[in-house]
């Protein structure tokens, strides 16, 4: 087997992220969802806080950021889950499941790829704001806005992946997926803040990691302090996410071998 | 060689053999019902054994369901066997499947496979990574292979374009990536025109030129028999006769083939047909207008008269009598084997 090496991890995560982004790309449903979602969120957060009298600077950056934040998670759920759905669909899931690289490198690139174009969602929201709202741009950390970003995107495609991992089990799983957009709305205080959800509550919003995603970002935005405690979370319940998602795929695998259901669309 | 139950000794982990399959079974769960739930073990797989030695071209030659598919997907680690033990190169299918994949390619016929929205370039570059293959090769290989399969030229054409033969290529490319030792062709020639057909069954036997151990899982006794070193027919979940074409057609080489086109006959003049004490086995063929009985018998042609009369008032187009092919002793396998109720079905009506 010449000409041949043991498979790299960081260049294939790489590479299948590439590649799932390029994939993605060429679905006008998602580009469609992804592209122009954030925006209808956007706007109609924007006019409901106007109407409540909440009209200053960092309210609506702080609108804006969570509604960006809303599209990304909806990207997540959809693209993670279709992703799933469409390489099911086309044959091609059963042989990344059973090519010679791990498939946990595989799904984590599939993720990142579907969580690094719903950011797009943020940047859409900002841009958004400022032309339409009057929405000023502030940074109270601007350098540590880079690292709030990474954290979260690093953070939900963990989160990602192991929903996915449930669509590799079960053809319709998506069903799952689509329970879940707006509780994690409300829960992470994407819409509102999480101080104004009933107190038993707050324990599930500390576990959902897009809780401290909005946080780290809206911390380097429009925080008193620069946000390490919310960054430190995100990385932390993505390393827990991710051992979970692992852990879950060789049960998951093993159940796939054995009841056969890989193929099934 | 044998007609019946099959089952040469294959010994485990023999260096001579590519694959080795030893008394393998796969049953599936299934339910019926929707308030009350019935669960049903249905049977695939039914304990096959069998050993491919390296560099050899061996055929699973079968009928839709008879189990080929569901043989390749426990040899390649897609599918847990229920009971037995396989082994790829040694290595056992079950629990060391890293080592199996790194050493095996597969290509499953039909239209799925691919991702069609980007090109045949982009799909060999992602698996390519995917198998492992030297960044600093992967442009010299890709390149040989598209070579190999015909595709130079249209590598960067949207996959969704491509004809099903040029699809099925592609499939066969980005199965040899990794250079693999063994190859697995399921039904790779299925839905393809005949010319599409030759050239696969010539990229075939070139990969065995090669060196390459391949099995090849067709319903074409003719592909097999082209093709193969060695066939196995498997039916109903388990090896019927093994052996190679000569052998196989050496089964049936006393008969005679009356083959008898018939207009508007109905449904007992099979029966009656069968009812002769000569007739060995009979097979109907059912074209757009006509259907064929293909009556097998020791006794010549003599015995056409008295089919036809047996026929009675249907009406008869034409009449030959033959020498037997290796088509005749396959479908005479699968007719006369498998289980009751799928042999009376299929003895109704066999291509």
């Amino acid at each position: 087997m010449s000409g041949l090496n043991r498979v790299r991890p960081l260049r294939l995560v790489w590479f299948v992220t590439w590649f799932n982004v390029r994939m993605l790309l060429t679905s006008e449903f998602f580009i469609l969802t992804t592209f122009i979602t954030p925006l209808i969120f956007a706007t109609l957060a924007f006019l409901l806080f106007r109407s409540g009298g909440g009209t200053a600077g960092q309210t609506l950056l702080y609108v804006a950021l969570g509604s960006g934040m809303m599209g990304v998670w909806s990207t997540t759920l959809f693209g993670c889950g279709g992703a799933i759905a469409w390489q099911r669909w086309e044959g091609t899931l059963e042989l990344l499941v059973n090519a010679p690289s791990r498939y946990d490198f595989i799904l984590a690139g599939q993720t990142l790829g579907t969580v690094v174009l719903g950011f797009y969602g943020i940047v859409a929201t900002l841009a958004w704001g400022v032309v339409l709202f009057g929405m000023p741009i502030e940074a109270s950390f601007p350098l540590m806005l880079p690292f709030s970003l990474l954290a979260a995107v690093i953070s939900l495609g963990a989160l990602g992946m192991l929903i996915a991992t449930t669509f590799v089990l079960y053809r319709h799983a998506n069903a799952l997926g689509n329970m879940l957009e707006y509780p994690i709305w409300l829960i992470a205080g994407l819409l509102v803040p999480i101080s104004a959800l009933p107190f038993w509550v707050r324990p599930l919003s500390w576990l959902v990691v897009p809780t401290w995603g909005i946080e780290a970002i809206r911390g380097a935005a429009i925080g008193a302090r620069p946000p390490f405690g919310p960054i430190a979370m995100c990385l932390l319940l993505a390393v827990v996410y991710y051992l979970l998602a692992r852990l879950m795929l060789v049960v998951v695998l093993a159940k796939a071998r054995r009841d056969a259901t890989l193929t099934l669309q | 060689m044998s007609a019946s139950a099959h089952r040469p000794a294959v010994p485990a982990a023999d260096p001579v053999f590519a694959i080795e399959a030893d008394d393998l079974v796969r049953s599936y769960e299934t339910h019926t019902g929707v308030l009350r739930r019935h669960r049903l073990h249905v049977g695939a797989v039914k304990g096959i054994t069998f050993g491919i030695r390296s560099g050899e071209l061996f055929g699973l030659l079968g009928p839709n369901g008879a189990g080929k598919t569901t043989t390749i997907k426990m040899l390649i680690t897609l599918l847990l066997p229920t009971s037995g033990t396989a082994r790829v190169m040694g290595y056992d299918v079950v629990r060391e499947t890293q080592a199996v994949r790194e050493r095996i390619g597969y290509v499953f016929g039909g239209d799925r496979g691919l991702y069609d929205r980007v090109s045949a370039l982009d799909n060999l570059r992602y698996f390519a990574e995917l198998y492992g293959v030297d960044p600093a090769f992967q442009q010299r290989r890709i390149a040989e292979l598209l070579e190999l399969v015909g595709l130079n030229g249209r590598e960067r054409e949207k996959v969704e374009g491509y004809s099903r033969g040029m699809r099925q290529r592609l499939h066969i490319a980005r199965g040899l990536l990794h250079d693999p030792q063994v190859l697995f062709l399921d039904e790779p020639s299925i839905g393809l025109d005949p010319v599409g057909a030759r050239e696969l069954r010539q990229t075939v036997r070139s990969l065995v030129e090669s060196g390459k151990t391949v099995l090849l899982t067709t319903h074409y006794m003719f592909e097999a028999d082209a093709l193969c070193d060695r066939i196995a027919v498997i039916n109903a979940g388990r090896i019927v006769a093994e052996g190679t074409g000569a052998d196989l057609k050496a089964t049936v080489a006393n008969r005679t083939i009356v083959e008898i086109e018939t207009f508007g006959a109905t449904p007992d003049a099979i029966e009656r047909l069968r009812a002769d004490p000569e007739v060995i086995a009979v097979n109907s063929d059912q074209r757009e207008q006509s259907e064929i009985f293909l009556v097998q018998s020791e006794t010549g042609a003599q015995i056409t008269s008295r089919l036809l009369a047996a026929l009675g008032d249907t009406r008869i187009g034409k009449v030959i009598a033959r020498e037997p092919t290796l088509e005749d002793a396959y479908v005479d396998l699968i007719a006369t084997t498998g289980e009751p109720d799928e042999r009376s079905a299929r003895a109704a009506s066999v291509q």
